[in-house]
């Protein structure tokens, strides 16, 4: 564990908390742009990473931290939300959730303690707190796009997890779960255009017709 | 390229083929037809392929990546023939001069998106790579999204938005599990692209790290199980089903659960080897399954809506085959003939609904009254294969319950042949009253035409025989098949 690496692991913390604390969606789109930077760095950080780890990064920099955020915030300007209305869980609280969920990330890496080669740094633990943040995101806001910046957190803290676990997942996969995570993202963007045809909004909250 | 890798390679290959083509064809009426023709055509290259499995033994190429073995064969057999059922009935519930008449552009882009799921679901069964099999099952979930809204409204906008999320959330889950099942072969002696390899995994099971594949299997479980909407992980599955059009709701029902369902079957083998025969996975997979029986009970109980009614048995079915397997041996060769029945029954019932949901003008059960005497195809289509689901006999899936259930309290687990007794039990009654004024009396008022083709008279009397016979007499090679399908679930080498 490197002073680079903790300097990413730790800015990656925070952006977390920053998603937690807003709802101005143009701004979550910039946060989550920015971690999805962070974490395509985080192998460079590593140190003694083949060229295929690098390219693998500099293609999740590209995806993560350039063409989702576009996706995204087309999505955002046609359907004329900038806000979230009215989340189930206050901001306030939601960063109280944070610290819960990075406390808790934190107590589930010691209790799983030498199950993973990499333990001892922080890498696990971060993973840990942001797939959690992801979670909490994708229920906590009822906004169509924030459920979407949930989900590619979530994402972020799994490829973190990925690098900690598991190097040795062959590439041919990697570029398979990269593909399937840029279509997941485009065809979120096309369903909340379509939904936004019919309703005029995209709040998934009033989605709640189909009961019982 | 010998012939083995033809036979495995060219049923992914043609709908991968089709699915641009689709967008070729000058009318709706064009599009739909290449639709359930290049369907037909790709399922006799799927039967093929497994009855090659069945005779010559396992298939394999690419060192392994793409493998076909009894439990995957027997899948892509039962696949073939769901998407065949359902592909033949595309033309008729989209066809012109109906309510659900398609413009040409939306045909399109349906055949293109019907293709693609099928080369995705075939993905997930020829793959020997748990990280290649994740890849097909994330690309099922987003092909089939835009199946469920082929007509956009609120409520089918409302149900495609559950299952995007729901299940990429889901799915994404499943890939850590895959990402700890990969860390726990850190000190198995496979090396880097044999890491994920099942084979290799199955073979070395025993210098995985036990305490990382237990969690990567609970990963996994709680992933793959949201797709394959166990209880409590269902909540997008009723929507989905009730909404999409009857060809995607039986295609849905009759495979795609079963397809992630698969995806459990074959970590479960190598589970119970590394932590030595314990138990602990198939204990999980008995208590998923009861969760799920028990839900689709009480829900179907309270049921007011035809499809819904058809997808919370779909929950209770996916229950029964988890329990099977869960509880091992003659359950396990139960589940597998139960999944074949289901496949058969559910589209049957999924394609006759939708089509007296038209000529009926709602979905709601108190406004289908007597289908029999209004349309004695598509109402005897309901009712038998309604009758079959919930378990009545002589029906197959009577036999394959009192299976389990024997095996359940041949393994001294009377607490769970209790709870299973009395959701089936349950489900059996309050469907019942339903079906009853639904099929039988005068006909209720119609709005739409409820007329049969001389294809539809045939295709609907032969799944309603094969489901009777199922039930009365298994031939020796189909019994065969299946124990084989079964073997391979408890860790055996076909």
């Amino acid at each position: 564990m490197n002073a680079p690496m903790e300097a990413l692991l730790v800015a990656l913390i925070l952006s977390d908390l920053a998603l937690l604390g807003s709802g101005r969606l143009g701004s979550c789109i910039r946060t989550v742009a920015l971690q999805g930077i962070l974490a395509g760095l985080l192998p460079l950080a590593e140190g003694g990473a083949g060229f295929q780890i690098l390219l693998l990064g500099a293609t999740v920099v590209v995806l993560k931290g350039f063409v989702f955020p576009r996706l995204l915030g087309r999505a955002m300007r046609e359907s004329a939300t900038s806000r979230e209305v009215q989340p189930l869980v206050g901001y306030a609280p939601s960063l109280l959730a944070g610290v819960a969920i990075l406390a808790g990330a934190f107590w589930l890496d010691g209790r799983m303690g030498g199950l993973l080669r990499s333990s001892g740094g922080i890498l696990v633990p971060v993973a840990f707190s942001m797939m959690f943040t992801g979670l909490f995101l994708v229920v906590a806001r009822r906004t169509a796009v924030n459920q979407v910046i949930g989900y590619l957190v979530l994402e972020n803290g799994i490829y973190a997890f990925s690098l900690a676990a598991a190097r040795e997942i062959p590439f041919l996969v990697e570029l398979g779960v990269l593909m399937d995570l840029f279509v997941a993202v485009f065809v979120m963007g096309i369903a909340i255009q379509r939904i936004n045809l019919e309703f005029d909004h995209i709040d998934s909250g009033r989605l709640t017709r189909l009961r019982g | 390229m010998t012939a083995g890798d033809a036979l495995l390679l060219l049923p992914a290959a043609l709908p991968a083929l089709l699915a641009p083509a689709s967008f070729l064809p000058r009318t709706a009426r064009g599009a739909l037809r290449l639709c359930s023709l290049g369907t037909a055509a790709t399922a006799a290259l799927m039967g093929a392929a497994s009855i090659a499995v069945f005779t010559g033994g396992t298939l394999s190429t690419a060192g392994g990546w793409l493998r076909l073995d009894a439990l995957s064969a027997f899948h892509v057999a039962v696949m073939a023939l769901v998407f065949a059922m359902s592909a033949a009935q595309v033309p008729g519930a989209f066809a012109e001069g109906t309510a659900d008449a398609l413009p040409r552009a939306a045909a399109r882009r349906f055949g293109g998106l019907w293709f693609g799921s099928l080369a995705a679901m075939l993905t997930v069964l020829i793959s020997g790579n748990l990280g290649i099999l994740w890849v097909g099952v994330e690309a099922t979930t987003l092909l089939t999204a835009f199946l469920i809204c082929v007509r956009a409204n609120p409520g089918s906008l409302e149900a495609m938005w559950k299952y995007l999320i729901v299940c990429s959330v889901g799915v994404a889950l499943a890939f850590t599990g895959t990402l700890l099942v990969a860390a726990s072969a850190a000190r198995a002696p496979l090396r880097g692209a044999g890491t994920l390899l099942w084979t290799g995994l199955a073979a070395s099971a025993g210098s995985l790290d036990p305490g990382l594949l237990r969690a990567g299997f609970v990963f996994l479980v709680i992933g793959y199980g949201t797709k394959a909407g166990l209880a409590p992980m269902h909540s997008w599955l009723p929507d989905a089903h009730s909404q999409a059009p009857a060809p995607v709701s039986a295609v849905f029902s009759g495979f795609l659960l079963n397809c992630a369902l698969y995806c459990i079957f074959r970590m479960l083998p190598i589970v119970e080897a590394a932590t030595g025969g314990s138990g602990w996975g198939s204990g999980i997979l008995v208590a998923l399954g009861l969760a799920s029986l028990v839900t689709s009970a009480v829900f179907i109980v309270l049921q007011k809506d035809l499809k819904r009614l058809l997808a919370y048995s779909s929950l209770e079915h996916m229950g029964i085959i988890t329990l099977g397997v869960g509880l091992g041996g003659a359950g396990a060769f139960a589940a597998m003939l139960h999944t074949l029945a289901h496949s058969i029954a559910k589209p049957t019932a999924f394609l006759s609904a939708g089509r007296l949901v038209a000529g009926f003008g709602s979905h709601e059960i108190r406004h289908v009254r007597g289908a029999l005497a209004a349309s004695p195809v598509w109402g005897a289509g309901l009712l038998v294969s309604l009758l079959a689901l919930l378990g009545a006999a002589p029906f197959a899936m009577f036999a394959t319950e009192l299976m389990i259930l024997r095996t359940a309290v041949g393994a001294g687990s009377t607490a769970v042949a209790a709870v299973f007794l009395a959701a089936a039990l349950t489900a059996f009654v309050g469907a019942l009253r339903l079906v009853i004024p639904m099929a039988w009396g005068p006909a209720g008022e119609t709005v739409g035409p409820l007329g049969a083709s001389a294809a539809d008279r045939v295709q609907v009397l032969l799944a309603l025989l094969a489901l009777l016979a199922l039930g009365l007499f298994l031939p020796a090679f189909l019994a065969g098949i299946l124990s084989r399908a079964a073997a391979v679930i408890a860790g055996g080498t076909p």
